[in-house]
């Protein structure tokens, strides 16, 4: 197929978004064609404000607007728990369910040999004196239950052994082998109350 | 009752574009040699299993300069129409799909059994431990869909643990670095043996039953797991001794920068009167010892699962003598299940001892020349 040189730019672009191929591409590109130059201006300035604008909370990892984000300035969360996941978008998933209210910790990512990533990458030692500076009751692993999630959720488990706080991994009714990101808000809320020790 | 009904093949081996018809209960298949009748057992088992029992290589499959072939079978299950099929591109992943829905390979490995015996199966008893390692997993995989996954998990754990063993960390670091790989080797490894061991113990007796019926009760099969973890029968103290034998290991494993313990080295047994086959059993015994593994496995999944797997019989009436070839016609009349059976010879005259329909169809050159329904009186 022979396209225009500025519309088969278009396309290549957008078959680097995830899941799109090469006909949903085409279907976007059109789909921008058909708008209005101040709508596919509104739509791009979208995407850039929101790069520009967002960028990791010092604290703890998540999506901010600022420094800091808006669960670690939240004076009415429950500073006595910390959840650990892997993405910052487990973070929304969590949320979503309305049932947690304590402070969050991404590590982005999980360890993996084979992708050269170990505990230096997840920067876990700044995890241990977070940990150590809010004086916490309980931390909440909630790595995905995959592999590597597990190996990450079993190293932070010994890690955090001579810390005296109660270290729990939310398990019950996670899909196997997914990703917390497609468990649905009934079976995280779930997997929230059955958390067990570790 | 379970079986094929109809089967195409596009661009597969030898075959450039296929249609075939089965009989519900028998279908012999014969031609000259290297026109295509393992092929077609080859296509059947691919739809059920997703890779084929002569080579690990997809593209090998292609007609087409290795580039595609799609399979298309209908089978019949309980009354039900399934419309399976896998579509080989190069460079794509394999797709599979049943009645419209995509599954990933081997998604559907259960669903769809299909048991074959070839002349290349003598390497089960014959070939080292990894021939013996790939049936236990494919039989234990087709009988319990959480082996599956957890053989998966485990070899991931593997990879990542082996890599950690070639980082060459210091020894404080080794430790904590280790201990999460080593605590999903054990947990995941321990299920795999376990699994095995009971797999084991229920084929023995079918395999060990179709053997000594084979061998007019003079010959007598046993089956052992050897496993380089100790077993025992408390999950939880195997678990214990699995770490302890790990840690003793650990120079080893580091000046060989792998993992020397665990299901993936293990090996499966088989003893006839009480003698390992492996160094000491006749070419005639190996092979029927073979065949007792394999109809074995079809009478246990037919115990378990209330359904008679598709049996693919690949040349295997010339190897045995008169009568291994009436017992074994017998069992797969008792069993109920579909059989194909390739031959470069019609077997006419054994068949029709059995006084029932079959159909017979004759290949030549990746192309059916002749089908006839023949029955018996
Ligand atoms: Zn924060």
């Amino acid at each position: 197929m022979v396209y225009p040189g500025a519309l088969k730019k278009l396309v290549e672009v957008l078959c680097l978004f995830p899941g799109i191929g090469p006909k949903t591409a085409q279907r976007l590109a059109f789909f921008l064609l058909g708008r209005s130059r101040e709508e596919v201006v509104a739509i791009a300035r979208a995407m850039v404000e929101a790069k520009d604008r967002l960028t990791f909370c010092e604290h703890c990892g998540s999506l901010a607007e600022a420094e800091q984000c808006d669960y670690c300035s939240d004076p009415k969360r429950d500073r006595s728990l910390l959840c650990i996941v892997q993405e910052p978008r487990d973070v929304l998933v969590l949320e979503q369910t309305g049932k947690y209210r304590g402070l969050y910790h991404v590590l982005h990512g999980a360890l993996s040999p084979l992708d050269g990533i170990g505990p230096e990458e997840l920067k876990l030692d700044r995890l241990v004196q977070r940990i150590e500076k809010l004086g916490l009751e309980e931390v909440i692993i909630a790595t995905n239950p995959n592999v590597e999630g597990d190996a990450t959720a079993g190293y932070l488990a010994r890690l955090f052994n001579p810390l005296p706080v109660r270290v729990t991994r939310i398990a019950f009714g996670l899909p196997v082998g997914g990703d917390i990101e497609y468990a649905d808000e009934l079976t995280l809320s779930r997997a929230l109350e059955g958390r067990r020790e570790m | 009752m379970f079986y094929l009904e109809r089967l195409t093949l596009e661009g597969f081996r030898n075959y450039r574009y296929q249609q075939v018809h089965f009989h519900p209960a028998l279908n012999v298949i014969t031609g000259n040699n290297a026109q295509g009748k393992t092929n077609l057992l080859e296509s059947i088992f691919f739809l059920s299993v997703n890779r084929s029992f002569r080579t690990r290589k997809d593209h090998e499959l292609a007609y087409f300069d290795g580039h595609c072939f799609n399979l298309k079978g209908n089978f019949i299950k309980e009354g039900f129409n399934h419309a399976v099929q896998v579509e080989y591109r190069s460079n794509k992943r394999l797709m599979m799909k049943v009645n419209n829905d995509h599954f990933n390979r081997y998604a559907q490995i259960q669903n769809y059994p299909v048991i074959v015996f070839s002349p290349d199966d003598l390497q089960m008893i014959s070939a080292g431990p990894s021939v013996r390692r790939r049936f236990l997993n494919l039989e234990a995989s087709r009988l319990d869909s959480l082996y599956l996954k957890e053989l998966k998990d485990y070899q991931r754990v593997l990879n990542q643990r082996n890599q950690v063993l070639k980082n060459y960390l210091p020894r404080a670091r080794l430790e904590d670095t280790l201990s999460p790989w080593d605590q999903s080797l054990v947990e995941l490894g321990v299920s795999l043996i376990r699994a095995r061991v009971a797999m084991i113990k229920a084929l023995e007796i079918e395999a060990g039953h179709f053997f000594s019926e084979m061998t007019e009760e003079k010959e007598k099969l046993s089956l052992e797991y050897a496993s380089t973890v100790p077993y025992c029968g408390d999950r939880e103290e195997m678990k214990e001794l699995f770490y302890r034998d790990l840690l003793n290991k650990r120079d080893q494993e580091l000046r060989r920068c792998s993992t020397l313990l665990g299901p993936h080295l293990d090996d499966l047994v088989v003893s006839i009167n009480g003698y390992n086959t492996r160094p000491y059993a006749s070419q005639g015994q190996k092979r029927t010892a073979a065949l007792a593994l394999k109809m074995g496995e079809v009478s246990l999944f037919h115990h378990k699962n209330d359904l008679c797997p598709i049996i693919l019989l690949d040349d295997v009436f010339s190897e045995f003598d008169l009568s291994r070839k009436q017992q074994l016609l017998d069992f797969l009349n008792k069993s109920g299940g579909q059989c194909f059976i390739t031959s470069a010879v019609d077997l006419q005259g054994m068949v029709e001892k059995l006084n029932r329909t079959y159909k017979h169809i004759v290949i030549n050159q990746g192309c059916i020349r002749d089908e006839t329904v023949r029955t018996g009186d």
